[in-house]
Order: C-alpha cells, then structure tokens, then sequence
C-alpha cells in the first residue's frame, strides 16, 4: 500500500502524537508498505528520510493559548505538492481539526482519507466542527480512530457517529528487554520506586507523592525515590519534608533507553497524576518493562490497568491511600511479582504488532468501502432535477 | 433602481442559487454513493463472516450441538445476503437481515466459550487457523458497520439541509438507515 501521514505537530519537539506518527511509519514500513510522513519541522532538523517538512510551524495564539500551525498558500502549495507526488492508495491524517496541515491535507486529497482523534479537547472542537466549510471536508473522513474513550466521546458529540477505539502503541520488547542498572535496583531493605514525567506540574501528582512518602519512610527508612523528568529540582526538593528530600534523587531529563532501563530497574512504578490524562502510555511502558505499577484511580490509567487487575491503584489525590497501597505492595515480595506479571501480560495488548495490525484493518475497510462507491453511479444535478421533475427558480 | 440593474441583480440571484445547488448536489452524490460503497462493504465481510463460521461448523474441532447451531446461523447469514436485493440505490438492510445477523454473532458467542476456546487451542494447529480467522473477518464486520453507520449519519445530516428538501436534492434515492445488530466478538476472542 502507498500511505501518506500527516501529523500536524512538529519533529522539532517531542510529543506523544510525534512519537506515535514515527512508530507507526516505522513498522508500516517494516512490513512493506512505502511510507511518507508530512510533518512541520525547522531547516535545521535532519529527518528520517520517510519525512517530508511542511515548513516551519508559526507559534500563534489561537483557541486560549499558544499553539504551533503552519497555514497560508505557501504550505497550501506544500501539501498539495505532497499528495500528487505521492500518489497515495489512503492518507492518514492525525488531528484534522487544528487549522494546519492536516486541515489542508483533509480539503486538497481526493483518495480515502482515515483520521486519528488523540486529545478530548472538548472547547477546540465544539468550536471548529461547527463551520460549514470544514464540516463538509470532514465528510471524506471514510474511518475514524480514536486512540482512547475520552477522545471517543468527545469524536461522537461533536460529529455523531463513532469512531474506533484504537490505543497507542508502545514497542513492548524494548522495555521488557531493556539494560538493567543496580545503582537503580531495589535491595533488601533499600526498595525503589520511579517518578517520571514534568515533576513541577501538579497534575502530574508530585504533591500528592511527598505528601504520602513520610508514612511510607517510617516503615520504610530505606526506600529511594527515582524521579526522572525535566523540571526544577531545586523547587520541587524545597517542597518535600527533609527525611523525604533525603531519600529522593533527581536524575533530570533521561533519554528513551535510560527511562526504559530505569522503568525495568525499579521495584514499583508510581503514577500519582490528579487528572488531564486521556491514556497513560507510561504505564504501558512500565508494565511492558516488569515494573509493578501503583497508579491513582482515574478513569484513563484504569482502562489501561484493565479495570485494576493489572496494576494496584489508590483513590486519586489520596495520599494516605497512597501511602498505604505503597506499603502493602513493597513489603509484600509475592503480591509485587504478581502485580508485574499481569502487567507485562496486559501490555501485549498495546504492542505494535497488535495496535498495527488494528490500523492496517481499518485501512483495509475502508479501502473495500472506497473501491465500491467507485463504481456507484453519480445522478448530477442535472439528472437529479429530471427524475424529481422540479425545475431551477 | 433602474430597470437593468434589477434584472442584472435577479441574474446574479439565480446563478448563486444555481451554484449552491449543483455545489450541494455534487456533495449528496459524494455521500450517497459513499454509504453505498460502505454498504457493499459491510455487506461482503458479512459474508465472509459467514463462511468463516460455516467452515469452522464443518471442522469437526467443536461438538456437534455447537456445529449445527453455527451451521444454521451461518446459512441463514448466507441465504440473506443472496435475497438482499442489489439494487444500485439501495442504502439500506431490511431488518431481517439485522436479526439474521445479531443471531450470528449471538451463536458464535455461545459456542465458542472459554472452555471450547480451551479445548480448541490444545489442540492447536488447523483449529486454531480457522478460529483466528472467524474472529478477523468479526474484527471485520465491527469496523465496516462503524464506518457505515458514519457515513449514514454524514449523509442524514447534509439531508436535513433546508436546501436539500426544498429543491428535493436527494432526488428519490432512499433515506439511508444505520444498520443496527449485535456484533460483539466472543468474550475469549475480545482483545
């Protein structure tokens, strides 16, 4: 198959949409089919060669913040230019609802069309679904992803319809398989847990952690506390109670081989976020890596945990149910195997293997659906005012 | 206003009006033969589901309560898609079919349980090959309907238009209806 994908965020920058786009290149053209990406991105910025820049993105305020879009006739030119030399069987367009690439890409291409929905930014699309011009480009969307239920729903009260609930992907041998660092591994009497992510964001739930770790050291003096993530450490440290300062250590920003070997290192992986999450592909990575997982109880990162069975949770923004789920688990050798056990076992269901096949499936569908409104006969106007036999004004 | 003026001012009138209806007729073509494309999609993996389940009936890998159960679901699957009529604009299943197919799905779940899947899987090989492909072409099935169905609700909206009842648009091409059946895979087969 010839594919095109569009992803309207920049390589530039790092990003769960960017990441997702790159993966599923990846393995679409390990199994054979030719691959091009359409993606922003500076001059700079050397590419892999499936992607192809659409330019810069411009930062402009736009919906209540800053967000990064390319638009104009220059990029107009770009995307068309794209398509016809691509000439592509199906075009998968990431996000069509920003006013950027994916908008034009939706208006200019004239071959099946498949959309992926990844935020459940309720504001944005109320507001954009709702100009006519845009609704009718919409209508060549032919299959609708959405990468979780939030995203879902917000699809289906703005569109009708529905959309197909497809997760995203996450390579599960690179975690399982992952390094493995003593300096990182838990001993007896001397456990550790991870924290990843912006640790000075509070949704992130770094306040509800310190909050929980005096209870947990006091039955626990030993334990260490992994944080990984960019942020100010300095602040974040000032905000801790001593004993729980002295037992935590800032290891900055890593890169994607250290989080894994640090995820496949640590007794239990902790997931404190309040709210704001529509999937959690870190947990994901943290099961696929043998971490027990201890996540709080929203309704995104329990989907993920199958309902709870495959990872222990705690009453989001409750720091001594934290605190206490964190303590039954580390002190308790038998249950924390078994809690990584059905986590490695659930993350199978994310693989790449499995989520590509599901995509591929859905490219299949709707290239069936396609090729037989192909050969439907069009009426035109003219045709259709002599059969109903009403005449112009 | 001079009379000149008022006739070039009707002209424009009308040729705008012209140009909205024959720019809207050209999408409710685009739409309809869109739902019929996803129609006759739906329509073959139906079939394919079908003949998927006949052949694992005649495997000889279930029970023979469970076999003919799914043999007549499967054959009166099959015996709907043959009576469906194929007229171009057709934009819709009779409800027979819908039932016909809910049965389908409902059989499957009932014969393949978890412990027919248990005993299927031991014993591996050819079992195994034609329960996967029963539970693609559902796979299957589940996604062609999805996309059907939003094609439908695409092309009711664009219908309901005050512009596309005025001036009978849709010409006499049928209302297109959602196709509403069951068609959960079985518990064991869910990913």
């Amino acid at each position: 198959m010839r594919i095109g994908i569009v992803c309207p965020y920049s390589f530039d920058i790092p990003g769960g949409v960017q990441f997702h786009v790159r993966d599923l290149a990846e393995i679409l053209r390990a199994r054979g089919h030719t691959v091009s990406v359409l993606a922003p991105a500076d001059e700079s910025t050397t590419l892999p060669d499936y992607v192809v820049s659409a330019g810069r993105a411009v930062p402009v305020s736009y919906n209540g913040s800053v967000a990064r879009l390319n638009f104009g006739l220059m990029t107009n030119a770009k995307v068309t230019a794209w398509l016809d030399r691509g000439r592509f069987d199906l075009v998968h367009i990431h996000e069509p609802i920003t006013p950027s690439i994916g908008a034009l890409a939706l208006w200019a291409a004239d071959c099946p069309i498949v959309a992926t929905f990844h935020t459940s930014n309720l504001r944005s699309r109320a507001m954009q679904v709702s100009y006519p011009f845009f609704r009718a480009s919409l209508e060549k969307i032919l299959g609708r992803i959405a990468v979780s239920e939030d995203a879902r729903r917000t699809v289906t009260t703005h569109f009708g319809g529905d959309a197909v609930v497809i997760p995203n992907g996450v390579y599960v041998d690179r975690f399982a398989s992952a390094q493995l660092r003593p300096q990182w591994q838990g001993q007896p009497g001397r456990p550790t847990i991870a924290f990843l992510g912006r640790m000075g964001e509070p949704r992130k739930g770094m306040p509800v952690l310190a909050a929980a770790l005096p209870r947990v050291l006091a039955q626990m003096p030993g334990l260490r506390l992994l944080v990984a993530g960019p942020g100010n450490a300095d602040e974040v440290r000032a905000s801790m109670t001593p004993e729980v300062a002295s037992a935590t250590e800032f290891l900055g920003s890593v890169d994607d081989a250290d989080k894994a070997t640090l995820l496949r290192s640590v007794d239990v992986y902790v997931a404190p976020n309040t709210g704001g999450e529509s999937f959690g592909i870190i947990l994901i990575e943290a099961m696929s890596a043998g971490a027990a997982v201890l996540a709080s109880d929203i309704p995104a990162f329990v989907r993920v945990l199958d309902g709870g069975a495959a990872g222990a949770t705690f009453a989001n923004e409750d720091s001594d149910d934290l605190a206490q789920a964190l303590i039954r688990l580390l002190g308790d050798d038998t249950e924390r195997a078994r809690v990584a056990a059905a986590g490695r076992a659930r993350a199978e269901v994310f693989d790449w293997s499995v989520v590509a096949d599901e995509i591929t499936l859905v490219y299949e569908t709707v290239l069936e659906g396609a090729a037989a409104a192909r050969t439907m006969p069009g009426q035109g106007v003219l045709g259709r005012l002599r059969r109903s036999g009403k005449g112009m004004p | 206003m001079s009379e000149p003026n008022v006739l070039a001012l009707v002209v424009l009138v009308l040729v705008a009006i012209g140009w909205y209806l024959s720019y809207s007729a050209a999408r409710l073509d685009r739409l309809h033969a869109r739902v019929q494309g996803t129609l006759a999609a739906l329509d073959a993996q139906l079939v394919r589901r079908a003949e998927a389940t006949l052949e694992l009936a005649n495997s000889g890998v279930l029970d023979a309560a469970s076999a003919l159960m799914l043999a007549s679901a499967a054959s009166d699957s099959l015996s709907a898609a043959e009576d469906e009529d194929t007229d171009a604009d057709q934009q819709r299943f009779s409800h027979d079919r819908e039932g016909v197919e809910s049965r389908l799905s409902e059989a499957l779940g009932l014969a393949l349980s978890a412990d027919a899947l248990a005993t299927v899987s031991e014993a591996g090989g050819f079992g195994d090959d034609i329960v996967s492909r029963v539970r693609a072409t559902g796979l299957r099935v589940q996604l062609a309907r999805r996309f059907h169905n939003d094609a439908v609700t695409d092309v009711r909206g664009v219908r309901r238009k005050w512009i596309v009842r005025w001036f009978r648009l849709a010409g006499h091409a049928d209302m297109p209806q959602t196709v509403e059946f069951v068609d959960a895979l079985p518990h064991g087969l869910r990913g």
